[in-house]
């Protein structure tokens, strides 16, 4: 399972660890290499890119992912407004010559995936479903190195940052 | 705070909250032009034609590796406009730390109050609470005439004592300070809690 932890002052903590990375990672491929997408991302609902696939060189996908998660955040206000009680599962943007498939797997994470309009999109919905089905198990697996986050941000890593940031913002 | 480990990547993501006008996408634009390029990302602003956020503006920031990880900032901003309620609480979604930048001209004291308990009531749904969260104040517009004593807007507005800076926004005086000080209080924060 995704490790998330709520802290103390109510934000949230979410990890990742390598297996699921892997493993995600993995089941982007095989979803770009079956559907030959131009590129697929895979993000959490709060807008952070976790890994991409296909032809991204010259594509700005942590830009893209933020928008994919607003995308899904203003279809879910828009889904309280019309009536629907549960959030859009997917969206789909069509255009001339490349179209944009967007599915949410679980609540906290989402699928985006790019492709050109010679692919049929009901190609594009079979392989996506699977993936999703693959990614949501990926995500339940449990991690085995739980401890190793206890020691991440430590004294010593909030005064280097704090250096790091001085060295930036001069 | 997202923590990928096969990346070593640690991502944080910040929130510029405040009234409509009171300089958030100015915070972000004087970032954006003072960074080193090989340090920041695109700035992207969905605005209306006339100008205004719509949406959010959107940026991420590097500082290079700290002890092998490498920590990544999202900054966002929300619309200030009262009508864009909806798009502001949307942002929030899985936010960090907040930097609220408070306009200090005396006409927009009320609008400054109002959007504060606007943040208030979104962190809320969300069960968290201003007491709490790591949020700092920045009193923008400080070069405007006739502006509030800061006595008097942290008075008014700074009810938790969290840190507050004066600011210049179209200047970049304060800018870095805010950014620097909210990094700080959600590393704090993090630190405090293990």
């Amino acid at each position: 399972m995704v490790k998330t932890k709520k802290l103390k002052d109510g934000s949230r903590q979410v990890i990742l660890n390598g297996k699921q990375y892997d493993i995600i990672t993995k089941v982007l491929s095989e979803l770009a290499t079956k559907t030959k997408a131009s590129a697929i991302l895979f993000a959490d609902m709060s807008g952070q890119l976790i890994s991409q696939r296909g032809n991204t060189e010259n594509m700005n996908t942590t830009v893209l992912s933020a928008l994919a998660a607003s995308d899904f955040a203003a279809t879910s206000e828009m889904a309280k407004l019309v009536g629907e009680e549960a959030k859009f599962k997917l969206l789909f943007h069509e255009g001339d010559k490349r179209n944009v498939y967007l599915s949410n797997v679980g609540d906290d994470f989402f699928l985006v995936v790019v492709f050109d309009v010679s692919v049929t999109l009901g190609l594009i919905r079979i392989y996506t479903k699977k993936a999703i089905e693959d990614l949501a198990t990926a995500l339940e697996e449990n991690s085995d190195d739980d401890d190793q986050d206890t020691q991440i941000i430590d004294s010593d890593f909030s005064t280097l940052l704090g250096d790091a940031l001085d060295d930036t913002f001069k | 705070m997202f923590i990928n480990w096969a990346l070593q990547e640690i991502n944080l993501k910040i929130v510029y909250y405040g009234p409509g006008m009171s300089g958030k996408t100015t915070n972000l634009e004087y970032i954006h032009s003072k960074l080193d390029p090989s340090l920041k990302g695109d700035l992207v602003s969905l605005k209306t034609k006339e100008d205004r956020t719509i949406f959010f503006d959107f940026m991420q920031i590097e500082v290079g590796r700290i002890k092998g990880k490498k920590p990544k900032f999202n900054l966002y901003t929300v619309p200030g406009q009262v009508y864009y309620a909806s798009s502001r609480k949307v942002i929030l979604n899985g936010v960090d730390g907040i930097v609220f930048v408070a306009d200090s001209q005396p006409h927009r004291m009320e609008a400054n109050i109002e959007t504060l308990l606007d943040l208030e009531s979104n962190l809320k749904q969300d069960d968290n609470t201003l007491e709490k969260f790591p949020w700092v104040i920045q009193y923008n517009k400080r070069d405007l005439p006739g502006t509030e004593s800061i006595d008097v807007l942290q008075k008014r507005l700074n009810f938790f004592n969290v840190p507050y800076f004066d600011g210049i926004a179209v200047r970049g005086d304060g800018v870095f300070n805010t950014l620097k000080s909210v990094i700080n209080s959600v590393v704090q924060n993090v630190q405090n809690q293990l």
